[in-house]
């Protein structure tokens, strides 16, 4: 975690955090309970929302979340910092920003970002409305510096469409959150085309953001001898990520979609290399499996595709390597991440400090800020 | 350029019939697709697996309706026995990515014999 002087705060100087013109976090979050967004469920809904405030169990009743040991459970250092409920509005937002130098976020959700492990489908539904109801209310239009992304349910493409149409012309909505843990079936299958046509008619990119909580939907088997929730952590975002990147590759969602935007965030990126390099050999390899495509799987990934850099991991032996991972993918793809306040957040010198000395500064300038700017149209 | 005697064209009785010969050192292979003759070094350019001696087949593309796998061109590429990285018999040229190509070679028919130039 990083400490004085690498905030924009601290000493200053030519290759400092101080010379960067515009430092982003592309993926930020609220920390919104059920108490926060029930409120704005749709009075349609009243009979979801009596039937979810019976509940003594909500988070196995309505959410079907399991974890191998409570998530989290022993991040107690501070009553500051917690990762449901806390300080969910914009001003604690704004004051975490303004403490380490950050002058966007791009918000996503936490604990409806489990949104698939909602069996109900007409429960996931009215969730998700009342999500996007609390952020229109709380965040967009509160101040500038907050941008958010519009939450969808995978489950019903239809409505997850009119949600994008019903919410991107507001100033602060800058994409389309799809919540991938546990997103059955994956991202790749067709069914998901009515998201991504309402996403590329409106140009904002479509964010896929995995959780733990959510894992026994998609990987099931492995999930039952998971035996620890940082086992499962470890895991499961790259997982998730790889597995889904592959299935949009594949089945060829970016030939279709050629103006959309895809961001993965929350899995660091030291899995990107690697996969895009399987994933090319594998194109070449069993072509006839993949006839949608007609250049590289990295080439499309060149051309549409972001990667989010938080958890960078631990890199102090050698932050250089940092460095060569983000010239391996392709500077242009990689957008600094912060995660806020999440408890494996990364702050900004986190990132820039093991890069400034690899990277020159343009390239530099592109991770920490402008490349997300450009991306989420800030 | 030099002519080098491959086979007669008898021995190509059928489009995917091919014959493999050793030029000087380097092994040759004369595909008839189409009622034509090609000839391609059997060389693969990813790993310098034996090209030739794969497989021939058409390839997967997407229908009219973008979805549906229509197979076509039967027998037009080559697929490599060691990655199965393939090439069309009669440019070459990989229809995955057309920065890779095998060396291809003119072939001339006389007299219903089938040759090599190079």
């Amino acid at each position: 975690m990083s400490t004085e002087g690498t905030t924009r705060s601290g000493t200053g100087g030519p290759g400092s955090l101080d010379d960067l013109e515009l430092l982003v976090d592309a993926d930020s979050h609220v920390t919104e309970s059920l108490d926060d967004i029930l409120p704005y469920m749709d009075d349609r809904h009243r009979g979801i929302r009596e039937m979810i405030e019976l509940s003594d169990m909500p988070m196995s009743d309505v959410f079907s979340i399991t974890a191998p040991t409570p998530i989290f459970a022993y991040n107690n250092q501070s009553d500051d910092v917690e990762v449901f409920g806390g300080e969910a509005g914009p001003a604690g937002k704004l004051e975490m920003m303004d403490e380490h130098g950050i002058d966007y976020s791009v918000i996503n959700p936490t604990l409806t970002a489990v949104l698939n492990t909602v069996n109900n489908t007409r429960v996931a539904v009215a969730l998700a409305r009342a999500y996007n109801g609390y952020m229109l209310d709380n965040f967009v239009d509160a101040d500038e510096r907050l941008k958010v992304t519009v939450m969808v349910p995978p489950q019903k493409p239809s409505i997850a469409a009119e949600e994008i149409d019903r919410h991107a012309g507001e100033r602060d909505v800058v994409g389309v959150f799809v919540p991938t843990a546990g997103l059955v079936p994956p991202p790749g299958h067709e069914m998901y085309d009515p998201i991504y046509e309402a996403a590329e008619d409106h140009d904002l990119p479509v964010v896929f953001h995995s959780n733990t909580g959510a894992v026994h939907r998609a990987f099931p088997v492995v999930h039952n001898w998971t035996e620890s929730y940082a086992l499962e952590h470890a895991l499961m975002h790259p997982f998730t990520h790889m597995w889904y990147l592959a299935s949009m590759v594949f089945e060829g969602v970016p030939v279709k979609f050629p103006d959309l935007d895809f961001v993965f965030s929350e899995a660091g990126i030291g899995y990107v290399p690697y996969t895009l390099w399987r994933l090319d050999d594998h194109y070449l390899e069993m072509p006839h499996d993949v006839p949608a495509l007609e250049q590289l799987p990295s080439e499309y990934v060149r051309e549409q595709f972001h990667f989010s850099t938080q958890p960078l991991g631990h890199t102090a032996r050698n932050g250089a390597n940092i460095a060569r991972m983000i010239e391996m993918i392709g500077p242009e793809l990689v957008m600094y991440a912060a995660d806020m306040p999440h408890p494996d957040f990364d702050l900004p010198g986190e990132l820039f400090d093991r890069i400034r000395g690899g990277l020159d500064g343009e390239t530099t300038a592109g991770v920490m800020g402008d490349t997300a700017a450009e991306v989420f149209g800030i | 350029m030099t002519r080098h005697h491959v086979a007669g064209t008898d021995a190509f009785e059928s489009d995917g019939d091919r014959v493999n010969v050793d030029v000087r050192g380097r092994e040759v292979t004369v595909f008839r697709y189409d009622g034509d003759y090609h000839a391609l070094l059997n060389y693969c350019v990813h790993q310098g697996g034996p090209l030739c001696e794969g497989s021939l087949t058409g390839r997967n593309t997407l229908g009219d309706d973008g979805w549906e796998w229509v197979y076509e061109d039967d027998r037009k590429y080559v697929n490599c026995p060691w990655h199965g990285w393939r090439f069309d018999v009669t440019t070459g040229v990989s229809p995955d990515d057309e920065r890779y190509a095998v060396p291809t070679f003119d072939v001339a028919v006389e007299d219903g014999e089938v040759y090599v130039e190079l």
